[in-house]
């Protein structure tokens, strides 16, 4: 899945616009959503979001749903929340037998919420998609971030994708040993894997570092950047864009849908 | 328990990023200092983050058959203490956010207190606590990383009910958050104490410099556990 997201970021069909710019536009889209006071303007922006995934990236409708369907289950559970523990307006729903009831206001604070976080994520996902990890660390630098952080970040990023797969040889091996039949055995399994995994890992640090001194290391990590000029028209376009939503945003901030 | 991108309203995630802030300052500033004066520390904590990426990212078996992940943060906590954890944990959620939109940007600083800050402190000091007691190492590691699970869930709620109180006041809204995370996070809590714990057994039996790197354990401590295992 990791590598699949990377994927498509490195060979998108935004590839080669600016990573400043592209960053700017998700980045700002997140802001509006969740400033928005109305569900309007969030929809607004995961709609644009997810059109200019599919239609300017050319990312694959059916991989792109998928995705989406990925951190619903997580929103799913505080959203009930609010629904019921939010009053005020008319009641819609009781649940017979229990203190519970579903008002007017919380179902529109549900909604709004909804809203805001399917803008954030379609934003988010407009950026995991069209903009690779590097380009993003090379940002990072030009911004004065501290150097030390980004080269661990950059390490970490490294090594995420080493550890899944042997993460995913140690898990597959196990389940043909059937380690993951019972919950005891699958608790004792995990914990192996998880083991197993850490000191593989920390070995490869070692590892890493003789690599690195072997190679003049002096705490710096040296990466060449090659920068893309922001094209007048994108900039014009991303912030016409942006614009039209904080507009929506405005406009539409008292109407509720309840 | 990440908070999704655009459930905190403004000006609760500004409130959380300033919270978080500090943390992640000193955290750099004591990296800084471990990186200048051990420079193979840089690449060994890349490889923790990228563990606690990976843990976090894994099904646990649960239950109830949910979603449900640990969050690899006490381990974190334990090995290099709460402010450098944070900054780990800072990274990790950042990867998450981007990679898998699990997380938010707006919800950053909300995320990094919940799970970067108070769960490894709580795991910290309970092994501090436990190891000048003189406890049992893998009850201390187990209760460690069981109480910084919860702690995180409860730290969560407290972040939720604050910024949506509901008619019912904080307290109200506060149980009931805790209520609907309980069902998942109390098995799970307890079954990722009983990992790290076990991650922790691992280590001793395979490679205890690890630790005895770290000045986590004495090397008699590591002999006697291991002598008790032989």
């Amino acid at each position: 899945m990791y590598e699949v997201l990377e994927d498509f970021a490195q060979t998108n069909n935004l590839r080669e616009t600016s990573p400043g710019l592209k960053l700017f536009i998700g980045l700002a889209s997140i802001l509006l959503c969740v400033s928005s006071p109305g569900p309007v303007a969030p929809l607004l922006v995961a709609a644009s979001m997810s059109a200019a995934v599919l239609a300017l990236a050319k990312i694959p409708a059916r991989f792109y749903a998928k995705l989406l369907l990925v951190p619903v289950s997580f929103a799913a559970m505080s959203i009930v929340v609010i629904l019921f523990i939010t009053g005020g307006g008319a009641v819609l729903l009781e649940v017979p037998g229990l203190p519970l009831a579903i008002t007017a206001d919380g179902a529109n604070l549900a909604l709004l919420l909804l809203a805001r976080v399917f803008g954030g994520m379609c934003s988010l996902y407009f950026i995991a998609l069209t903009t690779p990890m590097t380009e993003i660390f090379d940002l990072l630098r030009k911004l004065r971030v501290p150097a030390v952080l980004i080269d661990l970040a950059m390490l970490t990023y490294r090594f995420i994708f080493i550890l899944i797969e042997e993460a995913g040889q140690i898990y597959r091996s196990q389940v043909m040993r059937l380690g993951y039949r019972r919950f005891r055995e699958s608790v004792h399994s995990f914990g192996m894997l998880a083991g197993a995994l850490f000191i593989r890992t920390w070995e490869s640090g070692e590892s890493l570092v003789l690599a690195m001194d072997a190679r003049c290391y002096d705490g710096k990590l040296g990466i060449p950047s090659d920068s893309r000029p922001v094209s007048v028209p994108a900039l014009a376009g991303g912030l016409l864009y942006l614009s039209a939503v904080l507009g929506v945003s405005v406009s539409t901030g008292g109407v509720v849908l309840v | 328990m990440h908070i999704m991108e655009g459930f905190l309203p403004s000006p609760w995630w500004e409130i959380w990023i300033l919270v978080s802030l500090p943390f992640i300052v000193i955290g750099l500033y004591q990296l800084n200092k471990l990186v200048r004066e051990k420079r193979e520390a840089l690449p060994l904590l890349a490889v923790a983050g990228a563990f606690v990426f990976v843990l976090s990212s894994l099904k646990l078996p649960s239950f109830n058959g949910s979603c449900s992940h640990p969050t690899g943060t006490g381990l974190g906590g334990i090995l290099f203490g709460p402010c450098i954890a944070a900054v780990l944990g800072l990274i990790v959620l950042v990867f998450q956010a981007v990679f898998l939109a699990h997380g938010g940007i707006t919800t950053l600083g909300a995320n990094v207190f919940s799970m970067g800050i108070a769960g490894p402190a709580v795991a910290y000091l309970i092994y501090k606590a436990g190891t000048r007691a003189g406890a049992n190492t893998y009850a201390t590691v187990f209760i460690a990383a069981a109480l910084a699970d919860l702690v995180t869930y409860v730290v969560t709620s407290i972040q939720l009910a604050l910024a949506f109180p509901g008619t019912t006041g904080f307290f109200g809204a506060f149980s009931a958050f805790a209520a609907v995370f309980a069902v998942t996070q109390v098995p799970l809590a307890i079954i990722e104490g009983a990992i790290i714990m076990l991650v922790f057994k691992y280590i001793v039996q395979l490679k205890p410099e690890i630790l005895t790197r770290l000045n986590l354990l004495s090397e008699s401590t590591v002999n006697k556990l291991r002598e008790a295992a032989a």
